[in-house]
């Protein structure tokens, strides 16, 4: 059967400046499925994700070559409008980033610019989103406090239920536990197999252990490249390159 | 080395630190008491020149008697309409520097530019709005002429306090707008804008400070020896507080009798200034308590 790709990257070269952070990275995204992306620091795994929804645009000397293709469509076509590409692909930082506002307003605040306004609509967006997150029987009673005085992994919980409002079709995930207490990880990592049955996500980790945990594809990146991409199972178990062999068993990196 | 080496070069540390902390205490000690030296030297030789009279009267009898209160009304309009002018641009300025410029030559001649305007001594301010206003726009000399010199004169000031402000909202605020599909520009109208308004109201309690005290870019523009008369536009000439008390401590014929109406008018700017500062101080704190990170 014909696997349902959401996203493809075809032949990605991206330069910071005068330096090549990705080369001719090649691979697609199955649809409701989690593929993570591994790699020592500064491999481009993390670049590969931000180009997925056009956040590296806000860099200055930054140029892609190559496409990303969502749904068919070549985001970084010049009548692509970016906002349009990130309500669509939402994205979860590595540090919980929430806005200095309440835990309810820092839900509806994207949703409310792109035209939710009634009272009614609103709460049941924050409820949703709250409960898809698994945050909703924690905060219920405290909607209206400062998202500031959250624990750590709450707040990164209500960062995943704020890109939810926005009702994504991908979830974008940069080491979205390597700020977090253990149990925080572990809450995370359940909530990531829950919600892959309505989104797709992908997800850059540090960990091996999460990766092999949470995902069903991965991709492991070396200066650069996209060293060896497949099943998650076959890369910890039979990788086929013996760059991502030393990288698993923990030889470098 | 044996066992009193350490210790001795222990004292001398300790020593060493209590000298320090000595100097940069009695550094502290030393401006703070300047400051209150003045002050109480003010209010000393000031209050008694206060009362209702002096705060609601025009001078009558060659300066030498009544109050001051055009003056007061004067500095008022001049101080609010020149933040008026220059928090909209200095913000704006900030703004386009901050987030939208591409970081490069151009814009780093830029911000010397700016910055050497803030060094730029005020009386050739003064003179730029008289030939700019007053004589090529043809306001006169007017409210409208001294707000808007005393505008571009606290324009570096605010531009700088409110890059300093957006430069210090955290650049995750603006991933995590962005990340959720919102515009830039509601981004920074949304987000960044609303954090930095603590920052930029600082920058605009030093503009304030600086508008109502300045004479030399009133002189030429807006500024008139005398009026018993409040203005009724923006076109008309004013009184002010720091014009006024140049003129009877220079140019009145009985420079001693009007002593402690000089004193008097002092006090009133500075409790002026103060008084307006602490309204944007609250203003601040309010804000800030709604708004940590």
């Amino acid at each position: 059967m014909e696997k349902d790709m959401i996203v493809r990257a075809e032949n990605v070269d991206f330069y910071y400046g005068s330096f090549q952070a990705l080369t001719d990275v090649t691979m697609a995204f199955e649809k409701n499925r989690v593929t993570a992306l591994i790699g020592p620091s500064g491999c481009g795994k993390s670049t590969l994700l931000r180009l997925l929804n056009r956040m590296n645009d806000l860099i200055d000397g930054a140029r892609v070559e190559g496409e990303i293709l969502f749904e068919g469509r070549n985001i970084y076509a010049p009548e692509v409008d970016p906002v349009e590409i990130r309500r669509r692909i939402g994205m979860v930082f590595q540090k919980p980033n929430p806005f200095p506002k309440s835990i309810f307003n820092n839900i509806t605040f994207a949703p409310r610019l792109s035209g939710v306004h009634r009272k009614s609509d609103l709460e049941a967006l924050v409820e949703e989103s709250l409960r898809q997150a698994v945050l909703w029987d924690e905060v219920k009673d405290i909607l209206d406090r400062s998202a500031m005085t959250l624990s750590g992994g709450q707040q990164q919980r209500l960062c995943i239920a704020r890109a939810l409002a926005m009702k994504p079709d991908i979830i974008l995930m940069d080491e979205p536990t390597s700020a977090l207490d253990p149990i925080s990880t572990a809450r995370i990592e359940e909530l990531i197999d829950k919600l892959k049955q309505r989104y797709t996500i992908i997800i850059v980790t540090h960990n091996m252990q999460q990766a092999a945990r949470v995902s069903e594809y991965t991709g492991f990146f070396y200066i650069g490249k996209l060293i060896e991409f497949g099943p998650t199972e076959k890369i910890f178990t039979n990788p086929s390159v013996k760059q991502t062999e030393d990288y698993i068993t923990g030889r470098f990196g | 080395m044996n066992a009193a080496a350490p210790s001795t070069s222990l004292k001398w540390r300790y020593f060493r630190q209590g000298l320090f902390f000595g100097v940069v205490r009695l550094s502290a000690f030393l401006i703070t008491a300047t400051l209150l030296l003045i002050l109480a030297y003010i209010f000393m030789n000031g209050f008694r020149a206060i009362s209702w009279d002096f705060l609601t009267l025009p001078p009558t009898d060659a300066m030498t008697r009544g109050g001051i209160m055009p003056a007061i009304v004067g500095t008022l309009y001049l101080t609010v309409g020149a933040i008026a002018v220059a928090l909209p641009l200095g913000v704006a300025s900030a703004i386009y520097l901050t987030e939208y410029a591409r970081q490069g030559l151009a814009i780093r001649i830029l911000r010397i530019g700016v910055n050497c305007l803030a060094g730029v001594p005020s009386v050739v301010f003064g003179l730029f709005g008289l030939g700019l206003f007053v004589v090529f726009l043809k306001f006169g000399s007017s409210i409208l002429a001294g707000a808007l010199t005393l505008g571009i004169l606290i324009l570096p000031t605010i531009i700088g306090a409110s890059e300093e402000a957006l430069k210090a909202v955290p650049q995750t605020f603006r991933e995590a707008s962005l990340a959720l599909g919102v515009s830039k520009w509601r981004t920074i109208s949304r987000i960044v804008l609303p954090n930095a308004l603590p920052g930029i109201l600082t920058g605009s309690i030093l503009g304030i400070g600086r508008a109502a005290g300045e004479t030399a870019p009133i002189m030429f523009t807006a500024a008139t020896f005398f009026t018993a008369a409040l203005p009724r536009s923006v076109f008309d000439e004013v009184m002010a507080l720091p014009y006024h008390i140049y003129v009877l401590a220079t140019a009145g014929t009985q420079i001693d009798e009007t002593r402690p109406l000089q004193y008097g008018t002092v006090l009133v700017l500075v409790a002026l200034v103060l008084g307006i500062d602490l309204v944007a101080i609250l203003i601040r704190s309010v804000m800030r308590k709604k708004k940590r990170w």
